[in-house]
């Protein structure tokens, strides 16, 4: 899921800081943005915003933390409506929507524990990429 | 590319096979989610019960009760409704009033009885309060107006008095959403229908409610409670409209009559 592998270039030690931040980023954002699934994407989406000219290494980082976010978005704004429309309308407590919500919160769970892992590892200038998103910040993230 | 589209078809495929085996477990009793519920509800009943007990006196008359015990019997009879789910309180008020509260506690204030211009009347607002019982709106609404951790928190005992006390009065005196009054507007002409009640009456009354005219300060009370009197008049009548069928009474005339003298010098005294 998770792979170690060598960069292009040795990154500084500020790089590493911002890229690991990126990552650290989303962590924060969750305090606030539990109830609300899009705050924690804001907070990415900004911190991209804010590096796009930075070096490759923390554009790479960032990108790769801004797509994990962006498929959590979809799972959990999917939870929190359905969770929503159980408590103000009609909706009931079904078999579904508990395995949904634990289906979520697993994934919720195994992205919150990738984020921790690879914002420590990228702290030190290591660089690791996430299975499926890693790949595709290849193919979005150019030199 | 192809790896890209590859990998994220297999994260989706675990995603919904995930989904898929854990739907095919019974988690709703895995989890005892009804027993929580009803558990708290019936908490929450008492506690709003008791609060509501200590502004009025409850009326003990015998035969005022059980004239309107009659009316809910014949209507959760009708309906194929759990007559134990329903607990009638009758409280000596001139308020012209009557509220659902949790777990089944229907109130009605004796100004109502009194002031009802017939029997379909009253039968009309009770229905309609059974309806927002059975439909469960009064937690919806407990849970959006309060929010769902100070509702549990009340029923652990650490929700202060006042909190309660205020809630209460909100439940006796604050209306429902539009589509939550207006589902237990229909639902209630087809409880009516099913005991053979005609439903026009009720729909009259709400009409008469919406003329300023007959607002008299005893009517303000159900006026703020079911705004938009006149609107939801009209669709009772145009839902009822093609259901007529052979009305019966469901209290004679005589113990209809014999409420109200009772009533009267309740009143009087």
């Amino acid at each position: 899921m998770i792979q170690i592998k060598q960069f292009n270039y040795e990154p500084s030690e500020h790089e590493a800081e911002t890229a690991s931040s990126s990552y650290l980023m989303s962590l924060i954002a969750i305090i606030v943005g539990l109830p609300l699934p899009i705050v924690n994407l804001f907070a990415t989406l900004i911190f991209y915003l804010g590096n796009r000219k930075a070096t490759y290494f923390v554009r790479w980082h960032c990108t790769q933390a801004l797509l994990s976010q962006l498929s959590m978005l979809f799972v959990n704004s999917y939870a929190f409506w359905w969770t929503v429309s159980i408590i103000f309308k009609d909706e009931t407590i079904t078999n579904n929507y508990i395995a949904y919500i634990i289906v979520a919160l697993i994934f919720n769970l195994v992205e919150f524990i990738t984020t921790i892992y690879t914002a420590i590892k990228t702290r030190k200038g290591i660089h690791v990429e996430w299975w499926f998103y890693g790949t595709l910040t290849n193919n979005i993230c150019k030199v | 590319m192809k790896k890209i589209i590859i990998q994220g078809t297999i994260i989706i495929l675990l995603f919904l096979a995930s989904y898929f085996v854990l739907s095919q477990i019974d988690l709703v009793n895995v989890f005892k989610v009804q027993k929580v519920a009803n558990k708290t509800e019936q908490k929450l009943g008492e506690l709003f019960w008791k609060t509501i007990k200590e502004t009025a006196n409850e009326n003990n008359n015998l035969h005022i009760l059980e004239s309107v015990d009659k009316i809910v019997n014949q209507i959760c009879k009708s309906n194929n409704i759990d007559r134990e789910t329903i607990k009638i309180h009758v409280l000596n008020k001139n308020e012209i009033n009557a509220f659902a509260l949790p777990n089944g506690h229907l109130i009605v204030y004796s100004g109502l009885l009194l002031n009802s211009e017939n029997q379909d009347v009253l039968i009309g607002v009770i229905s309609h309060e059974i309806a927002h019982i059975k439909l469960n709106h009064i937690m919806k609404k407990l849970v959006k107006e309060i929010g769902l951790s100070v509702l549990i928190s009340m029923t652990t005992g650490s929700g202060g008095p006042e909190i309660i006390k205020e809630t209460a009065k909100m439940l006796s005196s604050s209306a429902f959403d539009r589509s939550l009054e207006k589902q237990a507007d229909i639902k209630a002409v087809d409880y009516l229908i099913s005991a053979k009640v005609n439903p026009e009456p009720f729909a009259n009354f709400l009409y008469n409610l919406s003329d300023k005219e007959y607002a008299t300060p005893q009517y303000l009370n159900w006026i703020s409670t079911h705004p938009d009197s006149r609107e939801r008049a009209e669709y009772i009548i145009e839902y009822s409209k093609n259901k007529s069928i052979d009305y019966e009474p469901i209290l004679s005339h005589e113990t209809w009559e014999k409420l109200k003298i009772e009533l009267n010098n309740l009143q009087e005294n």
